[in-house]
């Protein structure tokens, strides 16, 4: 079975890189300009090439030829990086090659050679394994749930909130489990068994504990009966869309379940005049793409096979670029309340910039996390919106403390509030 | 460290710590192995990790830096974009002065130029003036590549064909010399304005650019105004989702496509010439037959489905493709007009007029150069050929004939002759002969692919008494240098030497790849390097 996380899977990708900075740039035909140019935060934060992902490609290879070692700076290049995609889908615009799981897999390889992850990922880590989530909080995961809130014993949709929402955005659990009961559609929890989906072990390179999360959190899917998956966090969805999968070599489609993100229930039922917004809001905002719901949403497909003259795959492989991402259901839903005047920022879609929280940067860089969602709140009031709005609770976390600490007057919402303020 | 400690300190004070590094794990990121040239010979062998990386902001700073190189005798390499394997550095202990924080820009509408520094890239510019109703030439080498750079290096484009190369576009700016000394040229040479090029005595600009441009050779241009062009007004739309992303063309009637297919590549030739004498059209090009299976493929593993055929085979003398581009810069009447001139030259040539998408996704503001490694991993084009259009196919021709015995390891492209298109309304017209191989290097008689390159088609080119551009900076001064004469190896050194005596700023290119062939025992040296050319 083939290790999707074995660096020397990616060793053509890595030499095959041509430094075009596909990888940096906002694609050449959206490019809005000087500024807002580059899409990599951790390019855009430290400027040397080393930063940018076809430096990182680099520099891996000189590590696994010998070249270079282990140093501390090898690390923070590695993981002062917030996985965000934006490298994976400029890269597959005009070649077929897979940059992010080279990122990834270096990741694991630190891990394996006993260098990495960072000593916050290993306390993040330490939590998840201790206490079920991400904070080490002792409380109840459910202490989110509110008495109105109709959770149903049985049912064929899971709610799985994620650890930012059950514990410190638990507005949003709120919020979603409240939406979900309007439109009418049965859910339930996994109850006491509810946990971390262990996306910040997978993301720091920590991948034997990554997989026993997986397996885990898997069979507490499969022994509820439910087939279908609801998220309201960016991070968990991919996390079991495409991380599970992907450390599993499956198929998504073979995992035996369904995972969809709230905003895609309720644009699908919007769009078919099923759910419909009673209550206006007054506010110019503009929509900001979570990585990992949006270029990196597609479902993991599996390939093993071989490669031949002139790089030739065979079987053919079925690349993820980022095309049929989670994009328009959250514009198609957020067009239709009265009063929101939606506009875009000069860096959308499979072009966005990441808020900074991810890949474990807000735990082991918090300046750099915090410098880049400030760098997107620039884009914010540069199309002269007061709000940001996002689909992933720490989207809306690290913009809020970017907002407040630089006295931005921008206002980081999610969009399942949105959606109840207005229903 | 491979610079004294006295010397970094120095450069570190000028620019702050944040922006120089000798850490060895970055350096690893600046070893060559990007864009044109990567995995030829000199890519493979030559590059070395630098000792120093400086991101210098403004051109007092790169004065400093360059003024530190000489005081200490360290050598340096400017690069903006990195596209291009001459520009990493090839000498131990070297300094790296990476361009990228340079990247302000303004745009002087009424003079109709931008004003860039080296870190700007095509993209960039082209937005800001398309905003404007105006446009710059996104040239070949791809929209991530510097403006800056590009047009002090020839910089052709597709869209060259109305308005000549860009470097004769080139206007006022700021040039710090190897040794730091600072030159304004143009109308900065007596103002702070760079609007015009020309200024009081000698016109610089030609020593500057040359044919192809220096590589770093002649210190670093810091600041440079271009020329914009005027375009129309309605402006382009970008829609769509990666890799599906074009500019969609506006309803009103001001640019169109149009691919015609032609009897013969002879006609294909003609009628070029025809279109130019007409002064119609925005664009005119060729189609190699291998671009139009890329564009139908949606990955490597479909392109080869579609040119391992035999229809692909025999398209490459049975389908000839035209593509031309029409605006109407003052008026949807103006497009209307050449239209129906078009038609009239293409039906006097019983052309077909075949279909093609509206919308723009590979010349106007995205180049995708960097589609042309999907194929196999590995692309050059070996030669540019600047003549009359007929002569430069003539030469495409013959270079497909030669080019089996090197097939492989290069890729068997059925003899496709090259892409051509006409610039300077058919004045000028050019050829890039395209070869792609696999760089695995379990690959039999890889080598085969460098003799090609460097010593082969400059060969023929020499024999047939075609000029090659790509000669200038692709191939061994050696060899090209003694054949067209005068002997322009020496014209270089004599340059060089007047301004960097100590040769501290990067060496002049080619000299990289006499080194490479200089020390390679493939090379026929006698037949070839030492032949006596004036003899013929």
């Amino acid at each position: 079975m083939k290790d999707n996380y074995d660096i020397n899977n990616y060793t053509y990708d890595m030499d095959r890189c041509i430094g075009c900075k596909g990888c940096v740039w906002v694609d050449h035909v959206y490019m809005p300009g000087v500024r807002y140019g580059v899409k990599c935060p951790s390019n855009a934060y430290k400027l040397f090439d080393g930063y940018a992902p076809m430096g990182r490609e680099k520099i891996g290879k000189a590590l696994l030829e010998g070249r270079i070692d282990y140093t501390p700076e090898y690390l923070d290049v590695m993981y002062m990086c917030q996985l965000c995609g934006a490298c994976d889908a400029g890269c597959k615009r005009n070649l077929d090659l897979e940059p992010l799981s080279v990122l990834e897999s270096l990741r694991v390889k630190a891990v394996k050679d006993g260098k990495g992850p960072m000593p916050a990922h290993k306390k993040v880590a330490q939590n998840i394994a201790e206490k079920g989530n991400r904070y080490g909080a002792a409380e109840k995961r459910s202490g989110w749930i509110t008495k109105d809130t109709k959770i149903s014993d049985k049912a064929d949709m899971v709610y799985f909130p994620g650890c930012s929402a059950s514990y410190v955005e638990k507005g949003i659990a709120q919020a979603t489990g409240k939406i979900l009961n309007k439109a009418g559609i049965n859910f339930m929890t996994l109850g006491d068994k509810d946990t971390c989906c262990g996306h910040p072990v997978a993301t720091s390179g920590m991948l034997d504990e990554a997989k026993a999360i997986a397996r885990k959190n898997i069979d507490i899917l499969k022994a509820t009966g439910a087939t279908t998956l609801v998220t309201s966090c960016a991070e968990c969805y991919n996390t079991w869309k495409v991380i599970y999968p992907k450390m599993l070599s499956k198929n998504f489609a073979d995992m035996g379940y369904q995972v969809i993100h709230l905003v895609e229930v309720v644009s699908k039922l919007v769009n078919e005049g099923k759910f419909t917004f009673s209550k206006p809001m007054n506010i110019r905002a503009a929509y900001h793409d979570p990585c990992r719901m949006a270029r990196q949403g597609e479902p993991w497909v599996e390939w093993e096979g071989t490669r031949g003259q002139w790089g030739i795959l065979t079987p053919k492989k079925e690349y993820r670029r980022g095309t049929f991402g989670v994009y328009q259901q959250p514009r198609d839903i957020l067009n239709k309340i009265q009063g929101l005047d939606l506009v875009e920022m000069p860096r959308m879609k499979e072009n966005a910039f990441c808020c900074g929280a991810g890949g474990g940067v807000m735990d082991a860089y918090p300046d750099f996390a915090m410098w880049a969602a400030t760098e997107r709140l620039t884009e914010v009031q540069s199309v002269a919106a007061e709000a940001v709005i996002s689909a992933c609770p720490y989207c809306k976390k690290v913009f809020n403390e970017a907002s407040k600490a630089n006295n931005m007057n921008i206002k980081a919402y999610d969009i399942t509030e949105i959606i109840l303020a207005c229903m | 460290m491979g610079i004294p400690q006295e010397a970094y300190k120095a450069m570190e004070d000028i620019v702050g710590s944040q922006y120089i590094t000798d850490d060895q794990v970055i350096a690893q990121a600046y070893v060559g192995r990007l864009g044109h040239g990567k995995d030829t010979g000199i890519d493979l062998e030559m590059n070395v990790p630098p000792a120093v990386i400086v991101l210098p902001r403004t051109t007092k700073e790169v004065q400093g830096i360059l003024k530190i190189a000489h005081r200490y005798k360290i050598n340096y390499v400017p690069a903006s974009s990195f596209w291009i394997s001459h520009c990493a550095p090839k000498r131990p202990n070297s300094i790296v002065l990476d361009l990228k924080r340079m990247n302000d820009l303004e745009i002087d509408e009424e003079n109709m130029c931008a004003i860039c520094g080296p870190g700007v890239i095509f993209s960039q510019l082209q937005e800001e003036a398309i905003k404007r109703g105006m446009y710059t030439t996104t040239p070949g080498g791809g929209s991530q590549v510097s403006v800056v750079a590009n047009h002090i290096n020839w910089g052709l484009s597709p869209l060259n064909y109305r308005n000549g190369v860009p470097g004769r576009r080139v206007l006022g700016g700021e040039w710090v010399l190897p040794d730091g000394e600072l030159l304004r040229i143009g109308s900065m040479s007596t103002s702070d304005d760079p609007f015009w090029g020309e200024g009081p005595g000698p016109d610089l600009r030609g020593l500057l650019r040359g044919w192809i441009g220096w590589f770093g050779a002649m210190g670093v241009v810091t600041k440079l105004a271009v020329k914009l062009l005027p375009f129309h007004d309605e402006g382009l739309k970008p829609v769509g989702i990666s890799p599906h992303t074009t500019l969609q063309f506006p309803e009103k009637k001001r640019i169109r496509w149009y691919n015609f297919v032609m009897p013969t590549r002879e006609s294909l030739v003609e009628c070029m010439y025809d279109i130019g004498k007409a002064e119609i059209a925005a664009a005119l090009t060729k189609v190699p037959q291998q671009w139009r299976y890329i564009a139908k493929a949606g990955c490597r593993e479909d392109f080869w489905e579609g040119w391992n055929t035999n229809e692909a085979r025999k398209s490459i003398n049975n389908i000839h493709i035209c593509r031309v581009m029409l605006v109407g810069y003052a008026s949807e009447e103006q497009l209307e007009y050449e239209e129906r001139v078009l038609m009239d030259i293409m039906d006097s040539y019983g052309a077909k007029l075949g279909r093609t998408r509206q919308s723009d996704n590979s010349w106007i503001k995205n180049a995708d150069s960097a589609t042309m490694w999907m194929m196999t991993g590995a692309y050059t084009s070996v030669q540019v050929t600047v003549d009359t259009v007929d002569c430069g196919v003539k030469g495409g021709e013959g270079l497909a004939r030669e080019k089996p015995a090197f097939t492989p390891p290069l890729m068997d492209d059925y003899g496709e002759p090259g892409w051509f298109q006409v610039s300077e309304i058919g004045h000028m017209g050019y050829i890039e002969f395209l070869q792609y191989w696999d760089p695995n290097p379990n690959q039999e008689n890889l080598y085969k692919k460098d003799e090609w390159n460097y010593i082969k088609v400059p060969t023929l080119d020499a024999e047939w008494g075609m000029f090659n551009a790509f000669n200038m900076y692709a191939s061994p001064m050696n060899l090209t240098g003694k054949a067209y004469g005068p002997e322009c190896r020496k014209w270089f050194e004599k340059v060089k030497a007047e301004f960097d005596p100590d040769k501290i700023s990067n060496d002049p290119i080619p000299w990289d790849v006499d080194e490479y062939v200089d020390k390679v025992d493939w090379v026929n040296k006698e037949d070839y390097i030492n032949r006596d050319w004036s003899k013929g």
